[in-house]
């Protein structure tokens, strides 16, 4: 047999079955976007010359939910790419018992989200979570971290970047494992200070696995869902609600398929649409440098 | 450096194993309580005779995470084999194609799969959820595993042919007892994705008792807002996070060089 066939014929059961479950969804929720599918008709489709989409547009509930989604996954990814540097950075000096540090570090990202969620709820309890146990020790007042909808949403990113630090600190720990030590021996007999190492070395060689941390993180973020439902149910006043939250809601509590498939397609779409910014911006970057 | 770093990871799961320890009047009074009322067991007791109990969906969880890994195996071997041999265009649309399904937020495909899952009766079925698990882990499962075959010397499959073992015997008998390091993180992965997995297990099962564990410890947080008994509930993760903790530190070893070399390399 014509080898390149048997290759076909080897991969071909896996990009099945991914054919399945990512590209037959999104064409189907796309179609169901066009469509009315609620209560009203039984939930049967029914043809409804896009009033699903202009709805979307004059759905001041989208475009809130759309800005909070943005809001968090920048705070949060920024976030995380900071920490995260500043983690694989520890994680990479050789030590003893680097290896149990290695595993106890990545222990937040291992364990399941809802889980940790529901333990964060517990630690901003109010009044009785540790943290308002801190605040009562100096004397001050009880806060609300999830019952104030100025502020809840910086408490969602938190409990984020502590899931989800140590992922992208493991992704940027391979790169640093992938620099040669001689490297930086080499500058260090030049006389370069670490903070010197640190941008005219490790920054720009790290940039392939800094991208890809951003893109993955910018991804997962964009389609934030466990955690808020779990740890603020999208409140208080809707203030952490993200999109994908708001399409659950649509299809599991109003029962409207069609607008929660527009919703589906609408993330999708701006998802689509940051990834591919951010691809270009870090694909012409290293360009620059080289030069 | 490293201490900071351990009490951030750590704090915030140590203050969960506390609070499943206390009674709920230590836990509101603090140090005012005599010491005989302070620890209990009692937290434990009750998540564990609950109804349904707590081991039922751990149970759940374990028997979708082993068919879940068993799937995606069967599934991910023979397609990185391809992979890796293959070349030119072909090679490169796949590879690209797993990159942007690996980083795809798999929240928004529930609601499509929700309706497929109605359709082919797959509903409160534990072990059809292992068919969308296996789709998502997938590719990441390729691209390590693609990297791994990528690594063993091509002499070593063109000496098994020659002895004239065809590509099962090859694959059986020579290349995979080489990759069992990789296969072993790969697995490891997989099944930490599907303990982890919310948004389609919330979809797809509705019946109690056939519940993984994630959606029923929302399920929990869910049914009593305003009084929440919050020892039973740092009970639950607890017991909900003992499995995979003993899984890290057990393998940490193979989870950390599973992800940082299949990242150099794919």
């Amino acid at each position: 047999m014509n080898p390149s066939l048997v290759n076909v014929l080897l991969m071909a059961p896996a990009l099945v079955l991914l054919a399945i479950v990512f590209a037959w969804p999104l064409l189907d929720s796309a179609w169901l976007s066009t469509q009315a599918s609620s209560v009203l008709t039984g939930l049967a489709p029914l043809a409804n010359d896009g009033a699903n989409w202009q709805r979307l547009l004059g759905d001041a509930r989208f475009w809130q939910d759309a800005a909070s989604t943005l809001r968090f996954a920048g705070v949060s990814v920024g976030l995380e790419l900071g920490l995260g540097l500043a983690m694989a950075l520890v994680l990479h000096r050789p030590g003893r018992g680097r290896g149990w540090l290695r595993a106890l570090a990545l222990l937040p990202w291992a364990l399941p989200t809802t889980v940790l969620a529901l333990g964060w709820r517990w630690i901003y309890n109010d009044p009785y979570g540790p943290l308002n146990a801190i605040l009562k020790a100096f004397g001050m007042a009880p806060y609300g971290f999830l019952t104030t909808p100025s502020s809840t949403w910086l408490f969602t990113v938190i409990a984020d970047v502590w899931k989800t630090t140590p992922f992208v600190a493991l992704l940027l720990l391979a790169g640093l494992q992938s620099i040669p030590a001689e490297l930086e021996e080499s500058l260090v007999l030049e006389g370069a200070s670490p903070g010197q190492i640190l941008r005219r070395l490790t920054l720009p060689l790290l940039r392939p696995w800094i991208s890809l941390a951003l893109l993955f993180r910018l991804a997962q973020a964009l389609g934030v869902f466990d955690l808020v439902q779990v740890l603020s149910r999208g409140g208080p006043a809707g203030s952490t609600e993200s999109l994908a939250l708001y399409a659950y809601h649509n299809a599991m509590r109003f029962l409207d398929f069609g607008y929660s498939a527009t919703l589906v397609i609408a993330t999708f779409l701006l998802l689509v649409l940051l990834t591919a910014c951010g691809w270009l911006l870090l694909r012409r970057r290293p360009l620059e440098i080289s030069r | 450096m490293r201490s900071l770093l351990l009490l951030w990871s750590l704090a915030p799961l140590a203050w969960q194993l506390y609070t499943s320890l206390v009674t709920p009047e230590a836990l509101v009074q603090g140090t005012g309580v005599e010491a005989g009322a302070y620890w209990t067991l009692e937290n434990y007791r009750q998540v564990w005779s609950a109804e349904p109990p707590i081991w039922r969906y751990l149970l759940n969880s374990a028997v979708v995470g082993a068919a879940t890994t068993a799937l995606t195996l069967a599934l991910a071997v023979p397609c990185a084999y391809g992979l890796q041999r293959q070349g030119g265009r072909l090679r490169w649309a796949v590879t690209l194609t797993l990159l942007a399904t690996a980083i795809f937020p798999t929240v928004l495909l529930f609601l499509a799969l929700l309706q497929l899952a109605r359709a082919l009766g797959l509903a409160n079925n534990l072990l059809a959820l292992s068919l969308p698990y296996a789709a998502l882990c997938l590719p990441l499962a390729v691209l390590l595993l693609r990297a791994a075959f990528a690594d063993l010397p091509p002499e070593l499959e063109d000496a098994a042919r020659l002895e004239g073992l065809d590509l099962p015997q090859r694959l059986r008998h020579v290349l995979l007892p080489l990759l069992a390091p990789s296969l072993a993180s790969t697995a490891i992965l997989v099944f930490l994705f599907s303990w982890n997995e919310y948004p389609i297990a919330l979809t797809w099962i509705s019946r109690p008792e056939l519940l993984t564990l994630p959606p029923a410890i929302a399920r929990i947080a869910g049914s009593s807002l305003f009084t929440v008994p919050y020892g039973a509930f740092a009970a639950a993760t607890v017991l909900g996070s003992l499995p995979l903790l003993l899984i890290v530190l057990i393998f940490q070893r193979s989870i950390v060089s599973g992800l940082t070399q299949g990242a150099i390399k794919g």
